[in-house]
């Protein structure tokens, strides 16, 4: 290679590298590459005589070619890519979201306190074998009363304020006339609860519905006693309050059951101390229940002597205020959305 | 009802524990107490005075009495009350002592210091007296004879239902006794009832309805205040003290349970007591000064000319005790149950005796009040002579019959084993009679005043020896039986999916009153005669069942847009159809709603028709009649699987603000028609191809007709037909719509040509020329 060309390819060389470093756009990088690299490019050119050279000269030209055009390929490389990240990085920002605007369509509405309370205790007894039953909010005098061991002059009937309805209908009083209709539907051995919504007739204030809602539920096999009772209980008082509770039975009077108890647990509050919530008591009433009477096995087909059972009756209404900390029954079926999506 | 602590002591022989602890015990074995309260703790400071010297002081109605108490030395005090003179014993209240929360301070009244006071009855809550200061006979610095600090302990009533012996301090005695271990004392002496022929006669006409009368024939009777010590015990248990012989009939009733009536037998005409059936409009103005008209199902006492007490309720006001009586005729009787309480609950009067003869009394309990009575009588007025002996009618009294009580049973149904010997005593301390006729099993008798109602099967035994050995031994423990999956209930699975899903697509569940009024109906033209009606509403906005959830619905909708622009809710509830000669027809329905203040509404009824999508697979709609409080263009049907389960509809813009479109669903129908078994079906095994079509079309004419129609021409191999899109505007004609659909085609024997998919394409388009439906190709 003459010095010339040597020093022409030196210049060559610096001259490209300058203006691809300077490029302001990929097009310039590749009219860059088109002049020096492309077939026709001055590489190209000075590789044109190489026929004409020694094979010592050619090996020694070759490598200075290959090297040059190794370096303005790298550097055609280097600063295409520098072009491509700034291209991203422009694009990319130009992408800024704010997140902090609400997003768009319907959020999920939400259930009724007393549809979450109750699903709790449903699925409870379902994991231990129980059946759920529904029945009509209307009943008869027979499935309300009669068959729940409650004649006609017994004084529990003044207990129970009823709707009356033409017909010699009635809005049921309580849950209870379910167990009678499970009863003669699914006969003995059975594990039922039964929740549903309950009519008294009362004047509505914070703290008295007419409309409200129970949970009844009834075991009947052969061997069961006040210990099993006791132990179903437990169970679900300390699934509804996820804790372990101290339960105790007292007497109560139910005409259906025999014995009949009410059951109380140990306040949650004070852990038995007494405070206001427990009225200084240390117990907080739960719920009525009780061996079932054989009188109402017996009018529902089933021998007393064969089978036993236990049955109770829950208050749902209060149980879901006191786990909402809701002040005003009315709430409940009052329909105001506002209260309502709190849950 | 109220028990007094001291009462209950005296006939338990003297108890170590605090009325507070028995109150817990007896709650935990016996009845719920429901509060203990203190009362009389003044009386231990308060002492009997004589007045020395009584001064009028001047310019006051006052006077400075100077007193002698002993106990407190000689004091000086104002005093008002008119009958305050020397020389009569009074109670003196020293200063320090509080009376119903007011503490008594030395001060000077009218410019005279006075040291204490001189009390009333009433100021020392022993009666109601207010006239003047007590006048005592007793010796200055003792306590008021028989009146000292005592406790009450609230009994809830309602756990006392099954217990007519409770509703004596006596059966309360028994039942601390027993729980404590301690002897009974019985304050009856039947020996004190005279012996021979009454001195009245007494006819019962129905032994049902009246079991027992009986009744004594008092003379030299003097009628007057009673002692304090009995006008303070009646006080205590709330009863309004009277005149001597009205109290001891309250205080053997709030004693023994034993109602009782006196009358003046002056005022009684002939010589014999009639226990009947009111007759057709008889009245009687009762003590309590009301005119009451009475029927043939109430039950009176009658003397010759006509009502005398409305049976175990009230008494007569002109048969009653006056200051004048000097005769009296004392009843002591047992009425049935049933009757006492359909006729005080008729003539809504509850009083202390119907309250006790409802839940059912011992007919053996009347001559023990008679024998009570005559100790008492005789020690509040004295001279008091008896008439003859007892007039006593009754029916045949049947002993109830033993209860055969196997012991292994009583351990089954307590779950723990009670040792026999300790059931023996258990029951021997509530005076059941206990008899071991063979191994393991007893023969158990039951005491009268238990035998009417409360204990009649061995069941009742178990609350019994449960209550007493105390139902925190019972270890709970889950039962022996057999580990199965719960039969299955698909309606309840089925809602909980519903609520679920209507959550999911933002609605919020409300729960609406099954009751409605006839305004509600009126206003959603539904017939009131197919509604059930409430015979006792509280009020007329609740005379009626809803047969539909929409009153309810259109109730929510109205009250929340008040506050709110937009919302959805959703109900499931029971509809209550009329059926004759039966239950109604409870069918459950979901109703819901979606509410936009602003818009044309367009948006709400496709969320709604969404929602009957999300719920029914495949549910198509289907224009239909709207009801008159639909909006009339925009009411549809909704179809499932070929049949109409439900409605939707934009509330008529009369009834609300704003846009409602309303959903109400037929779950019971929808559940009858039960779920379709999923086939699985083979995936396409060769490729399918795709062809818009827009069709010119009226304006109104419904898409799913049009699609319908592009389907039965595409033939069997049309895979699936696509809504893309629908234009009304330029260029077409007004009263026009463009709607363009994608058809996939594909065969199931092999790739189709683009031939074939041609040909299908104008077999589509022709058959829709020849329809009358013009193509933009
Ligand atoms: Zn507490």
């Amino acid at each position: 290679m003459s010095a010339a060309n040597l020093e022409s390819l030196e210049s060559l060389e610096q001259d490209a590298l300058q203006r691809i470093q300077s490029a302001a756009a990929l097009a310039d990088l590749e009219a860059v590459r088109v002049e020096l690299l492309g077939r026709k490019g001055k590489l190209a050119g000075l590789s044109k005589d190489m026929g004409q050279l020694t094979p010592e000269e050619r090996a020694s030209r070759g490598k200075l070619l290959n090297r040059a055009k190794q370096a303005l390929e790298e550097a055609l490389e280097q600063r295409k890519s520098a072009f491509e990240d700034t291209a991203l990085h422009t694009r990319l920002q130009a992408e800024w979201v704010d997140l902090t605007v609400p997003a768009p369509g319907v959020r999920p509405g939400s259930l009724h306190p007393v549809t979450l309370v109750q699903r709790e205790i449903e699925d409870l007894f379902v994991s231990m074998g129980f059946t759920v039953l529904s029945g009509p909010e209307v009943e008869t005098e027979h499935h309300n009363f009669d068959a729940l061991n409650i004649p006609g002059d017994h004084p529990a009937r003044d207990m129970q304020d009823t709707f009356w309805l033409e017909g010699g209908y009635l809005l049921r009083t309580h849950t209870s006339p379910v167990q009678i209709r499970g009863m003669r539907k699914l006969g003995p051995p059975l594990r039922m609860i039964a929740p549903g919504r309950v009519f008294r007739n009362e004047e509505l204030d914070a703290s008295h519905e007419h409309t409200f809602y129970q949970i009844e539920g009834m075991m009947v096999d052969r061997e069961i006693s006040v210990s099993h009772l006791i132990y179903y209980m437990k169970t679900m008082l300390e699934g509804l309050f996820r804790r372990e509770v101290t339960v105790r039975l007292r007497p109560g009077y139910f005409p259906f059951v025999e014995p009949g108890f009410e059951l109380e647990i140990q306040c949650l509050l004070c852990g038995g101390k007494g405070c206001p919530v427990c009225k200084q008591s240390g117990w907080l009433e739960q719920l009525g229940c009780g061996l079932v009477h054989p009188n109402v096995l017996r009018m529902s087909g089933i021998d007393p002597e064969e089978w036993m059972g236990w049955a109770f009756g829950l208050g749902l209404t209060r149980l879901v205020m006191m786990r909402y900390g809701i002040d005003d029954i009315r709430h409940l079926q009052g329909g105001d959305l506002r209260f309502l999506r709190q849950f | 009802m109220k028990f007094s602590g001291n009462w209950i002591t005296e006939m338990t022989g003297g108890l170590d524990v605090t009325t507070k602890e028995l109150a817990q015990l007896v709650t935990k074995k016996t009845a719920e107490a429901e509060g203990v309260e203190s009362v009389g703790e003044h009386l231990t400071m308060v002492c009997a005075a004589r007045i020395e010297q009584v001064e009028q002081i001047e310019g006051s109605h006052n006077r400075k009495a100077v007193v002698e108490t002993k106990l407190y030395g000689t004091r000086t005090v104002v005093c008002g009350a008119p009958n305050c003179r020397p020389g009569i014993m009074t109670a003196y209240v020293p200063a320090g002592c509080v009376l119903d929360g007011r503490r008594i301070e030395k001060a000077v009244i009218a410019g005279v210091e006075s040291d204490g006071m001189l009390a009333s009855g009433a100021e020392l809550g022993l009666n109601r007296e207010t006239a003047g200061i007590l006048e005592l006979n007793a010796e200055p610095g003792t306590a008021i004879p028989g009146c000292g600090p005592d406790s009450i302990i609230e009994i809830d009533n309602k756990s006392l239902t099954h217990r007519p012996d409770l509703w004596g301090h006596h059966g309360m005695a028994r039942e601390v006794a027993a729980i404590l271990g301690r002897p009974l004392r019985d304050p009856v002496d039947l020996s004190l009832l005279p012996e021979g022929e009454g001195a009245i006669g007494v006819n019962i006409e129905d032994y049902a309805l009246c079991p027992r009368y009986s009744a004594l024939v008092f003379e030299n009777v003097t009628v007057a205040p009673s002692p304090l010590w009995l006008q303070y015990r009646l006080e205590a248990v709330g009863l309004n003290p009277i005149n001597n012989i009205v109290d001891v009939t309250n205080y053997v009733m709030a004693e023994i349970a034993q109602p009782m009536h006196a009358f003046d037998a002056a005022t009684l005409n002939g010589g014999t007591i009639y226990v009947r059936r009111a007759r057709a409009g008889e009245r009687m103005v009762a003590l309590d000064g009301e005119d009451y008209a009475l029927d043939e199902q109430a039950l009176v006492i009658a003397d010759g000319e006509g009502a005398v007490a409305i049976a175990g309720v009230i008494g007569g006001l002109n048969t009653g005790v006056t200051e004048k009586t000097t005769r009296i005729v004392l009843e002591s009787a047992n009425f049935q149950a049933g009757s006492v309480r359909k006729t005080s609950s008729r003539l809504k009067l509850r009083t202390d005796a119907s309250m006790r003869f409802e839940k059912a009394q011992d007919p053996h309990n009347t001559l023990r009040g008679l024998a009570r009575a005559v100790a008492l009588l005789r020690q509040v007025s004295p001279g008091i002579r008896l008439v003859g002996g007892v007039a006593d009618d009754k029916g045949e009294l049947v002993p109830a019959p033993p209860i055969d009580l196997p012991l292994d049973w009583l351990r089954r149904k307590l779950g723990r084993s009670v040792p026999s010997e300790q059931v023996r005593s258990i029951l021997e301390s509530l005076s059941f009679g206990v008899a071991e006729v063979k191994a393991g099993e007893f023969q158990v008798t039951i005491p009268s005043w238990r035998a009417t109602k409360d204990v009649s099967i061995k069941d009742d035994l178990v609350e019994e020896v449960g209550r007493m050995v105390g139902y925190d031994t019972i270890a709970p423990e889950p039962p022996l039986v057999p580990s199965s999956p719960p039969p299955e209930n698909p309606e309840r699975n089925y809602l909980h999916q519903v609520r679920l899903a209507c959550a999911a697509q933002g609605f919020t569940e409300v729960s609406n009153y099954s009751f409605v009024n006839q305004a509600q109906i009126a206003e959603l033209s539904l017939p009131e005669a197919d509604h059930v009606k409430v015979l006792n509403p509280i009020s007329s906005d609740q005379g009626l069942l809803r047969t539909s959830l929409m009153p309810g619905i259109l109730r929510s909708v109205r009250d929340n847009s008040r506050h709110l622009d937009n919302f959805r809710l959703f109900e499931l509830g029971h509809e209550i159809h009329k059926r004759a000669g039966d239950l109604p027809n409870e069918r459950l329905h979901l109703a819901a709603a979606v509410y936009s203040k602003a818009g044309d509404g367009q948006a709400g009824l496709f969320e709604a028709k969404r929602l009957a999508e999300c719920l029914l697979k495949n549910a198509k709609v289907r224009q239909t009649e709207a009801k008159a409080w639909e909006h009339p263009a925009r009411a549809y049907e909704v179809v499932w699987r070929q049949q109409a389960v439900g409605r939707i509809a934009e509330l008529h813009p009369n009834l609300a603000t704003g846009r409602a479109a309303v959903l109400d669903l037929d779950l019971t129908l929808v559940q009858e028609m039960g779920s379709e078994a999923v086939k699985y079906q083979p995936l396409q095994r060769y490729p399918s191809s795709a062809f818009d079509l827009s069709v010119l079309a009226a304006e109104r004419q419904p898409v799913v007709e049009i699609e319908d129609l592009l389907a039965s021409y595409a033939g069997p191999q049309l895979q699936g037909i696509e809504f893309v899109r629908q234009y009304v505007g330029p260029p077409l004609a007004a009263g026009q719509k463009s709607v363009s659909f994608r058809l996939r085609v594909a065969s199931s024997q092999k790739t189709l040509s683009a031939e074939e998919i041609t040909a299908i394409r104008a077999q589509v388009i022709a058959g829709m020329e020849k329809s009358g439906y013009e193509l933009r190709v």
